[in-house]
Formats: C-alpha cells, sequence, structure tokens
C-alpha cells in the first residue's frame, strides 16, 4: 500500500483468472479463423485478423462495462470486479492488434503518412453515411490506451483517486465513440447480422444495467432518516445486519458502513483510501474490515490498516437500543478508536 | 465510490441512453438504399453461359461480359486474380468520360480474390456497351481506383 511500485502479485485466483481471459480469446479468434477459412477462403489474413479482433474487443468491452451494475445488483459478480482492469488491459491489446492492422491495411499502401491519411483521406464530416468512421475508432483507442497505461496502482496513488477516477470515466466516451464507429463503419455495408446484433444486445443490456443500479444507488442515498435523539438517527434493526458483514446508510454527504463483527457492532466510513471503494459491500476477514474492490484491510474498531500500512477511514459512534440500531453520523478524525456497541443475547432475540 | 460519482455515473448512463439509441437509429437510417452490402454477389450467384466480351487483363484483375443463350439477361463477371491493394472497392458503370460515380450506377463490391457475378441491364448490349465505362472506385477513401472503358 506504499506509493512506490509494486510488481503485481499474481496470486493463484488470478492466475486462473487470466488464463481463463487468455484462453477465451485465443478460442475466439482460432474459431473466427477456421471459420472464415471454411466458409470465406479468399480473404486474406489481414481482412480475418480486423474482423477477428473487432468483434472479440466489442464483446469484451460490453462484459467489462456491465462488470459494475451486475456486482452492485447482485454480490455475487463481485470476483470479476477484483480483476476487471486485467479485462481491460486485454481488450485494448485486441484493439491495438486491430487498429494497427487497419491502418496497415487501409491506409499504409499509398504515398501519404498513414497517420495524415487517416485524417484526411476523408474528410466528409458533415455526411452521416461517409462519415470518417475510422477516426472515431482512433480517438476510442487513445481513451483505452491512456486507461491501460494507467491501470497500476502505482498510477493511482501519483495521480490521486481523484485524477485518476476522472481519466477512467473516459470509458464511456469512448463507449459511446466505439458504437459509432461500427454504426457508421461496418454496418454501413456490411452483410453479416452478427455485429448489428453485438451492438443492439450490448448497448441495451448496458444502459439497462446501469440505469437500474444507478438508480437504486441513488435512492439509497437519498433515503431520509427521520427518527432522530441526541445526534444518533435509527438506521434498522440488529437482524438486518449478517455477521462479519455491513450495512451501508447515507445519513449526510457520504455513506456509513455498519459492520457486525465479533458480538459487537462499529461503525466506519464507507469509502476505502484506495480508490473509493465500498467497503460496506466487502466483509470482515481475518478480524479486517476488507474491500471488495482490490481488498485493502481496516480494523472495524478504529478504521486503521493492520501495520505497516498506514490507510485510515473515519470512525462513527452506534448504539443499541432494544434491536434497534442508532448511528451518529459525526465523523471521529480518521484513525479514532471506538468501543462499538454491544449485542446482547436479548438484544440480539 | 463516492456519492458524487455514483450520481456522475447515474447522469452519464442517462445522457447515453438517449445518446446511443439516437446514434444507432440515425447510423442506420443512413444507409444508403442501394446500400454497399447488398451489391455484394449472392453466395449462389453463377456465370451465365455465354461470354459475349473479354476484356484484357489489367495487373490484378480482369472481367467479362457474360449473357444467357437467348441474350435476355448480362452479367458482368469480374476475376480478382491478386488480393487488391485497395480492400474496399466497388465497382460503377459510368457514361464515357464522366468518372463522377455519383452520375453512376453502382454494380457491387469486390474484396478477396476470387470472382463476382454482378447482373447488369441493356447497356450491357454490345451496340450499347462502347458509351460506357466502369470505374473502381474506393469508398473508405472516396476517390477512383481505376477506369476502364468498356
Amino acid at each position: 500500500m506504499g506509493a512506490s511500485y509494486l510488481a503485481v502479485g499474481w496470486n493463484r485466483q488470478k492466475k486462473i483468472y487470466d488464463w481463463l481471459i487468455f484462453g477465451f480469446c485465443v478460442l475466439y479468434l482460432a474459431t473466427f479463423v477456421v471459420l472464415t477459412a471454411i466458409f470465406n477462403p479468399d480473404y486474406t489474413f489481414e481482412t480475418v485478423l480486423i474482423r477477428a479482433t473487432s468483434t472479440l474487443a466489442v464483446i469484451i468491452l460490453h462484459v467489462i462495462l456491465s462488470i459494475g451494475p451486475l456486482t452492485r445488483i447482485n454480490k455475487k459478480f463481485l470476483p470479476l470486479l477484483y480483476n476487471r482492469r486485467h479485462l481491460g488491459v486485454t481488450m485494448f491489446c485486441i484493439i491495438l492488434v486491430h487498429g494497427s492492422f487497419s491502418i496497415l491495411q487501409f491506409h499504409s499502401l499509398g504515398n501519404e503518412n498513414p497517420f495524415v491519411s487517416l485524417f484526411t483521406s476523408n474528410t466528409h464530416f458533415g455526411s452521416l453515411a461517409d462519415f470518417p468512421f475510422q477516426a472515431l475508432g482512433f480517438f476510442a483507442l487513445i481513451i483505452f490506451f491512456l486507461m491501460a497505461i494507467t491501470s497500476h496502482d502505482f498510477w493511482l496513488h501519483n495521480l490521486s483517486p481523484k485524477v485518476w477516477k476522472t481519466l477512467h470515466m473516459f470509458v464511456y466516451l469512448a463507449y459511446f465513440l466505439v458504437v459509432m464507429h461500427v454504426m457508421l463503419g461496418v454496418i454501413q455495408y456490411e452483410t453479416n447480422p452478427v455485429f448489428i446484433i453485438i451492438m443492439l444486445t450490448g448497448s441495451f443490456t448496458l444502459i439497462t444495467l446501469h440505469l437500474i443500479a444507478g438508480t437504486r444507488e441513488v435512492k439509497k442515498d437519498n433515503v431520509i432518516y427521520k427518527l432522530k435523539q441526541d445526534g444518533y438517527v435509527l438506521v434498522c434493526d440488529i437482524k438486518d445486519i449478517q455477521e462479519d458483514r455491513a450495512k451501508m446508510f447515507c445519513v449526510d454527504a457520504e455513506r456509513i458502513a455498519v459492520y457486525k463483527t465479533g458480538g459487537k457492532l462499529f461503525a466506519v466510513n464507507n469509502v476505502c483510501k484506495h480508490q473509493n471503494g465500498p467497503l460496506g459491500e466487502g466483509k470482515v476477514i481475518d478480524g479486517c474490515i476488507t474491500c471488495p474492490w482490490h481488498g485493502y484491510q481496516y480494523l472495524p474498531q478504529n478504521g486503521q490498516s493492520p501495520p505497516p500500512f498506514k490507510e485510515k477511514v473515519s470512525t462513527y459512534d452506534v448504539k443499541i437500543e432494544g434491536t434497534h440500531v442508532w448511528l451518529n453520523p459525526k465523523a471521529y478524525a480518521e484513525g479514532t478508536e471506538r468501543p462499538g456497541a454491544v449485542i446482547s443475547v436479548v438484544n440480539a432475540e | 465510490m463516492i456519492k458524487p460519482l455514483r450520481k456522475k455515473h447515474l447522469q452519464i448512463w442517462v445522457a447515453l441512453a438517449v445518446l446511443i439509441p439516437v446514434g444507432i437509429i440515425s447510423a442506420w437510417f443512413s444507409i444508403p438504399p442501394a446500400a454497399k452490402d447488398k451489391l455484394l454477389q449472392p453466395t449462389s450467384a453463377v456465370a451465365l453461359p455465354v461470354v459475349l466480351k473479354t476484356y484484357p487483363s489489367r495487373g490484378g484483375f480482369e472481367f467479362n461480359i457474360r449473357t444467357n443463350t437467348d441474350t435476355t439477361q448480362f452479367q458482368l463477371e469480374w476475376i480478382n486474380n491478386k488480393m487488391l491493394t485497395y480492400p474496399t472497392a466497388t465497382i460503377y458503370e459510368t457514361r464515357l468520360n464522366d468518372s463522377n460515380v455519383q452520375h453512376g450506377k453502382l454494380l457491387g463490391r469486390i474484396e478477396a480474390r476470387g470472382s463476382y457475378y454482378f447482373m447488369g441491364d441493356s447497356t450491357f448490349i454490345p451496340n450499347n456497351i462502347s458509351t460506357y465505362q466502369l470505374v473502381l472506385y474506393d469508398f473508405i477513401h472516396q476517390r477512383n481506383i481505376d477506369i476502364i472503358k468498356l
């Protein structure tokens, strides 16, 4: 968790995940090449590669963009989130092959510099049918490139989470550019319906998932807690929180995670110091609240990362009356020890 | 994720929920009526039995005008002997000395090596054909690749 560069530590799960991604990509590309060789044997290798990589990249991009909302809708998808950046870098490599071979095939055979040709060979910006769609793909590639090279935690620390997150939000612009690159490009003259089916299904699914998950999250943020006493607000019943798990409450500006562990309730700020991950969606592992995004850990009683790490989050007071859980949204300084609220047998019943 | 970011995510997807369908529908309706894809030869296309006129090979390709036994149907047989250096080529038929494809008729699109068959009309009749030419047109780069007098 230091700010210096650390080599990526691949654990067993990450290795399995990466081999699965690699295996899927190889299988997809091989299947595409073999099917083309059978049904369209006269196509050149460059053409086959451009088409195979384009469809594969678009499929992976849709999977990547659906992981976020899926994890918010169902926690079973969380393992995919841990490794999302691996999928992102893989997709960038595939797009790079697609872009390189496209420029090679379409723009490197004349006297013009291929990159100059990319922007000057077609200047029909006013026409939708003849729009220079290749430029849209090029700009999307630049965004994916910036995201891929800054995907390591080294850049997250050095750019700060705010700048890093802003940069990575450009993925939505890149997605729109990809949609239009496909729609104004290959769809204008392609007979095979596979690509239009992928685009329609993919974009409809993504929009639906993001709107459902986003609306739910904003609703949670806007819950009004009416019952107040001595600065505390009534948030839930003890039974609403599972052992070693949390429930999140947005009482004021930001969410607070109330954890139930070891016969007590503890409240900490929901925002992980690493990448603003939702601590309340994690669980207690080895006595530490563990962020579901990248496994950063904090002690529930003081919000401090266990030594030698130095990350700290704010803590809050929580109390129990009967079976009701009361939370005081006034934050203590980051890393402040709090006693928590003891769950008695009577409370638990 | 922090609260403002959650709100921003939702706002972006609300905007995309409008922009993406508008973009897809606009692009779909912008496909020209004589779409280039529909002019790729059907897989079932076969050569008509009679060769009406043969033209000399031009480097990587050659072509012939074909017809049926009672000369009621006409066909352009296009043979790519080598891979074209322009992978996005279309064939237009235009009036002689008019190389503007917008004034001509799109016959079809060619891609890889192999033979292509495109149906023609009465302009392929021997008495008419000499007043026409074929324009090989690169629709990605929007320029003429070759002009061939018929």
